[in-house]
């Protein structure tokens, strides 16, 4: 499963990760676009769904440990919610690899499987970084939808609940953008790239 | 110490910063960090100063959304309480402090280890080898990608596709800089597996070299410092409530 161009391809969409998701951190861009590398490596791997799935949630993963040594050490504590991407991506947005490869582009259905998948990711992992945000940070992260959480505690939610609606309500918005520049920087990756991350049985056949 | 004691001690400092659920505990805890900090015989004012200015806005955000506009505590709001400000600041500095000692357990461990490379202390960890390995190739194409980013970023300017400053053109033409990255990225990869790592025989290379900085697993005064977190762990934990 772990082939050396699989290892490399692994260590690349974790840099990928860590460098798009510090420049936002460091700017302060009211969104996270963490997990583009972690979308992009399932992607890349897609026909093998297990080793998709595998292999984006480490990229995750080790992009997670590498930003929480260096810079912010809080993200290492998603790491459900970075498994729940690399899931959604492995078996949803992996089904839209020819769509998003297609060429010349056809943008109504390109567009139309980025919305779904990035919604459905959106939704999936709100639900499953909700009880993080709860525990470690009392329902309050630095970012802008901690006034969503306040307006719901203010109409008499639970934090649980405040926490899970705001997460719904930001989410989606944000894993919709990151799925599609992962969709289009897979469709900038040279085949080779690709074909060289194949099982190697079909690579010698 | 090595390096597997310093994780073991930063993880069980964080799991006993999780589980102590009040002021008294928490400091209990820092405690041992601070004390775990001042051993490496290092400032540890870098240390602290990383640490606040993680937390502080966040303090600062979390003040203004809890005691600002909620005013009351959650636990309050679960119980239907009409709660205090009060309370709601407890709650905030309880989280606070919580997360400083996550972020501030975390640069204590690399002041003890201020000296050494990454690639030393990766090879001292006592973790699987394609872990290894998987850590240093992340490291090194974080560098690669951070040059290409230097490289294509000077090259668009140079071509008047973006400027230095915030411009609209850079929103315009982001984008080509991405795919540049990218493609440039994805080209180095390329020859670098196919062709120079081969024939340089650089992962056999690597894993020599990550094989031969494995250290013992634990020394001895890796056993004190695991029984000090432990210790502070039980007594932030006896303050639960």
């Amino acid at each position: 499963m772990l082939t050396t161009p699989r290892l490399t391809a692994i260590a690349l969409c974790a840099a990928l990760n860590f460098a798009i998701g510090n420049v936002v951190y460091l700017i302060k861009l009211p969104i996270y676009l963490d997990s583009i590398g972690t979308i992009l490596c399932a992607l890349l791997i897609f026909p093998d769904r297990l080793a998709a799935i595998a292999c984006a949630f480490i990229a995750g993963l080790i992009a997670a440990i590498l930003t929480g040594l260096m810079l912010n050490p809080f993200l290492p504590w998603f790491t459900l919610t970075i498994l729940s991407i690399a899931i959604v991506s492995a078996l949803l947005t992996g089904l839209a690899i020819e769509t998003f490869r297609a060429r010349p582009l056809p943008v109504p259905r390109f567009l139309g499987a980025v919305i779904v998948c990035g919604l459905v990711t959106g939704v999936v992992s709100a639900v499953v970084s909700a009880p993080v945000v709860v525990y470690l940070f009392g329902g309050v992260t630095g970012s802008g939808s901690a006034f969503v959480v306040a307006f719901f505690l203010k109409t008499g939610q639970q934090l649980l609940e405040s926490a899970l609606f705001a997460g719904l309500a930001t989410d989606p918005i944000d894993k919709t953008l990151q799925v599609l520049l992962a969709a289009l920087l897979y469709r900038a990756t040279p085949h080779e790239f690709i074909a060289m991350l194949a099982p190697a049985r079909t690579s010698a056949a | 110490m090595t390096p597997n004691g310093a994780v073991a001690f930063a993880l069980l400092i964080i799991v006993s910063a999780l589980l102590a659920r009040n002021l008294t505990g928490l400091l209990i805890i820092l405690g041992a960090t601070t004390c775990f900090a001042l051993a490496s015989r290092r400032p540890v004012w870098s240390a602290l100063g990383w640490s606040s200015g993680i937390v502080l806005p966040l303090a600062l955000f979390m003040m203004v959304v809890w005691v600002g506009i909620v005013g009351r505590a959650p636990h309050e709001i679960a119980a239907n309480a009409e709660g205090s400000r009060g309370a709601a600041l407890l709650h905030v500095a309880i989280v606070c402090l919580r997360l400083f000692i996550i972020a501030f357990i975390v640069q204590a461990t690399f002041l003890h280890f201020a000296g050494w490379t990454p690639l030393r202390f990766i090879g001292a960890l006592a973790l699987p080898r394609v872990a290894k390995k998987l850590l240093v190739l992340t490291l090194s194409l974080m560098d690669t990608i951070l040059q290409a980013v230097d490289r294509a970023r000077t090259a668009l300017i140079g071509a008047g596709l973006i400027t230095r400053e915030r411009s609209w053109r850079n929103l315009r033409h982001g984008w080509i800089l991405v795919q540049t990255v990218w493609l440039t990225v994805i080209t180095i990869v390329l020859g670098r597996t196919r062709d120079k790592w081969p024939i340089e025989n650089t992962l056999t290379r690597l894993e020599d070299s990550l094989a031969a900085r494995a250290t013992a697993r634990l020394a001895a005064a890796d056993f004190g410092w695991i029984a000090l977190a432990l210790a502070a762990g039980m007594m932030g934990l006896r303050w639960w409530n």
